[in-house]
């Protein structure tokens, strides 16, 4: 998965690219609208994310040339401004996504996962399976090692969030989005007790531990190394 | 332009022509009165002489002894110093003249019937009557002219008049420095409190203008300064406790950020100590980062920035989704959620849900175990309340009017919910409030503390 990182603030790009690069993605990095919009036209990109505020050209402009020239990437907004009227203008320019400054990283990570996603076709698995951990998705049931474990419904989708995005570590605000439709910061540790319960009944009693915190960051769910 | 000039120089000005308005008035009733009065007087003075004379004319009888009247007309018309006459008889004879070498024009001489008219030569001014007149022994009438010369008159006219000049602009003098002495002690209080006024600064806005010397239709205008003053100061004082606020609230994290840093960096540690130090970075960063967002918000709704969406909302589905999201937290603490009633208004789904959210994490932070948050919504054909109650230490009063200003903690020590709790929850709440017309307040008493939402009812549809 190939990401073009346009940003002109030379520590802020040096750290989406480490930053991603790290996820496993390959990034290119520029640092003006110019060499952004040069990039996107000449190699084949995944996904664009865009500073609103460059030199040169700014973010908008990029999209609007990009869109112009039949590129159909999917294109993810940095802005520090969070004018209604920005987004607005970003998203008729045919933006998929937008990120207010200061962001978390790991809700970086979520969005660009969600948008890279969206282009392979949705999954049409109606079971997942990760160590001795089997999930029923039409049936809405959970096992382990063969024992049927009790969920209620926002425990199951909970989990099931978790086990679609298996190895990525999801921010509390996603978490209570996805699951609780809750889409602005609550300043409470409503996501910590929920997790609490989760593991409660699928990894206290078993063995590997499946749930686990990445500290000031989030949760994620994986069969450790 | 008159408009922009000194109150003092306006009022002065008014003044003087109000004067000279009514003396103006005065003068000319006065001249017209005296003139009318005089002309009577003539008119009177005249037609005596005449029926005297017409008396001593009827009672003679033969033409040929005509000339023995004389000395008894010059008696009757001469001995008059003002007095000028002549009477001709039918032919044109002259019966009796006295005419002192003046050249009267002969269309005063004739005369059908009375008339009374004025003449004047180069220096002097009549008033005369010709008429006609029977004259015993002459078979036509003849005529008779008497005159009165009222030269004195007209002098006295003119004199009147030159100095009614003179008065007219001495008096405009003088009134205009009356009216300015009036207008200047009469605005005086107007100097004093524009002194008052124009010595408040942002350091004495407790300052008021003193009610007491003041003249009553000034005090109405005194009230509202007053008033204007202690919003003004209220504002003041919130904004400075709002920056020093904003200060304190980044100047924590960023000297715990600096402190921790620099402290780690000072010798070479181990990975766990700059694991530990990343994160607690991270903590205070987050908090950092999430009252700019909050702040960001409230200016926003400080400046009118906040158009909400306009959708239906039902409340009563929107608290059970947020009820959905509390509950395990509920349970965890052993606190009891209810919900009754509905209700829909129109606004904007996520800033409500914010709204109703914030003043329900700050009832599950104060709730104690045992006691239940109850949440109930009424409608009525104007507007929508919800009322959310929690069990819970009573809110003392000296606070309660308070907890919505922005970092306003009851205890400024304290700082419950942990460091994401920047005081900045119910600030918000009012502000999206706002931004739908309605209005939240909180009351408390005996251990029940309640919060109150009132929205305009929606206005499309009915609610059944």
């Amino acid at each position: 998965m190939k990401i073009l990182v346009a940003e002109d603030e030379p520590k802020a790009g040096a750290y989406l690219q480490q930053g991603l690069t790290e996820a496993g993605f390959t990034v290119d990095r520029v640092l003006s609208g110019t060499d952004a919009l040069q990039h996107a036209l000449s190699d084949s990109y995944d996904l664009l994310i865009l500073d609103v505020m460059m030199p040169g050209l700014d973010g908008w402009e990029v999209l609007r040339m990009v869109r112009a020239a039949g590129k159909d990437v999917p294109v993810l907004f940095l802005t520090a401004r969070d004018g209604v009227d920005d987004r607005v203008k970003g998203l008729e320019l045919g933006a998929d996504d937008y990120l207010i400054k200061p962001f978390a990283f790991s809700e970086l990570l979520a969005r660009v996962r969600t948008l890279l996603r969206r282009g392979t076709s949705a999954s049409a698995q109606t079971t997942m399976k990760m160590a001795d951990l089997e999930v029923d998705l039409l049936k809405r049931r959970a096992t382990r090692n063969g024992k049927r474990i009790d969920l209620t419904a926002k425990e199951f989708s909970l989990l099931e969030l978790l086990m679609r995005r298996r190895g990525e570590v999801l921010p509390k605000s996603l978490i209570a989005s996805q699951v609780w439709d809750m889409n602005f910061d609550s300043d409470t540790n409503v996501i910590e007790v929920a997790i609490r319960r989760l593991r409660a009944k699928i990894d206290d009693d078993f063995s590997p531990k499946l749930i686990h915190t990445a500290r000031g960051m989030g949760y994620m769910m994986d069969v450790p190394d | 332009m008159l408009s922009q000039s000194s109150l003092v120089k306006r009022l002065t000005l008014m003044i003087m022509f109000a004067v000279i308005a009514v003396l103006v008035v005065a003068g000319i009733s006065f001249n017209m009165l005296s003139q009318h009065h005089f002309r009577m007087l003539d008119e009177q003075a005249l037609s005596e002489k005449l029926e005297s004379t017409r008396h001593i004319l009827s009672i003679q009888t033969p033409v040929a002894r005509l000339e023995e009247l004389r000395p008894q007309l010059r008696a009757l018309l001469g001995a008059h110093q003002d007095l000028t006459a002549e009477i001709l008889t039918s032919d044109g004879t002259v019966l009796f003249s006295d005419l002192k070498a003046l050249q009267i024009p002969d269309r005063y001489k004739r005369a059908d019937k009375e008339v009374i008219w004025e003449w004047q030569d180069q220096s002097h001014n009549f008033r005369g009557v010709t008429s006609q007149v029977e004259i015993q022994g002459d078979p036509a009438p003849g005529t008779i002219m008497l005159m009165l010369d009222i030269t004195s008159h007209v002098h006295f006219f003119e004199t009147l008049h030159r100095w009614f000049g003179i008065g007219l602009v001495i008096s405009a003098l003088v009134s205009a420095g009356l009216g300015w002495l009036v207008a200047k002690s009469g605005l005086r209080p107007v100097e004093q409190i524009t002194k008052v006024a124009t010595s408040m600064s942002a350091r004495s806005l407790q300052e008021r203008i003193p009610l007491e010397p003041v003249p009553l239709e000034l005090q109405e205008l005194i009230l509202s300064f007053n008033g204007m003053l202690a919003r003004l100061d209220d504002a003041f004082v919130r904004l400075s406790n709002f920056s020093a606020d904003i200060a304190h609230e980044l100047r924590t994290p960023v000297s715990n950020l600096l402190t921790h840093t620099e402290v780690v960096l000072t010798r070479k540690r181990d990975l766990d100590a700059y694991e530990e130090n990343l994160y607690s970075n991270l903590e205070d960063l987050k908090r950092m980062s999430r009252i700019i967002d909050d702040m960001l918000f409230l200016a926003k709704a400080d400046n009118g920035l906040i158009i909400p969406e306009q959708v239906d909302i039902k409340l009563e589905d929107l608290v059970s989704k947020l009820f959905e999201y509390y509950q395990l937290l509920a349970e965890d603490r052993g606190v009891r959620l209810s919900l009754h009633g509905r209700g829909i208004i129109t606004g904007d789904r996520l800033m409500i849900d914010r709204a109703v959210s914030n003043i329900l994490s700050n009832a599950m932070r104060y709730t104690p175990e045992g006691k239940e948050i109850a949440v109930e919504i009424q409608h009525s054909a104007d507007k929508v309340t919800l009322t959310i109650r929690n069990g819970g230490a009573t809110i003392d009063s000296q606070h309660i009017n308070k907890i919505f200003d922005r970092f306003y903690r009851a205890d400024p020590a304290r700082r419950e919910g942990g460091p994401n709790n920047a005081g900045l929850g119910l600030a918000i709440t009012r502000s999206i409030v706002e931004a739908h017309k309605g209005k939240v307040w909180c009351t408390s008493s005996e251990g029940m503390t309640a919060f109150h939402f009132v929205f305009p009812a929606n206005s499309g549809e009915a609610v059944g």
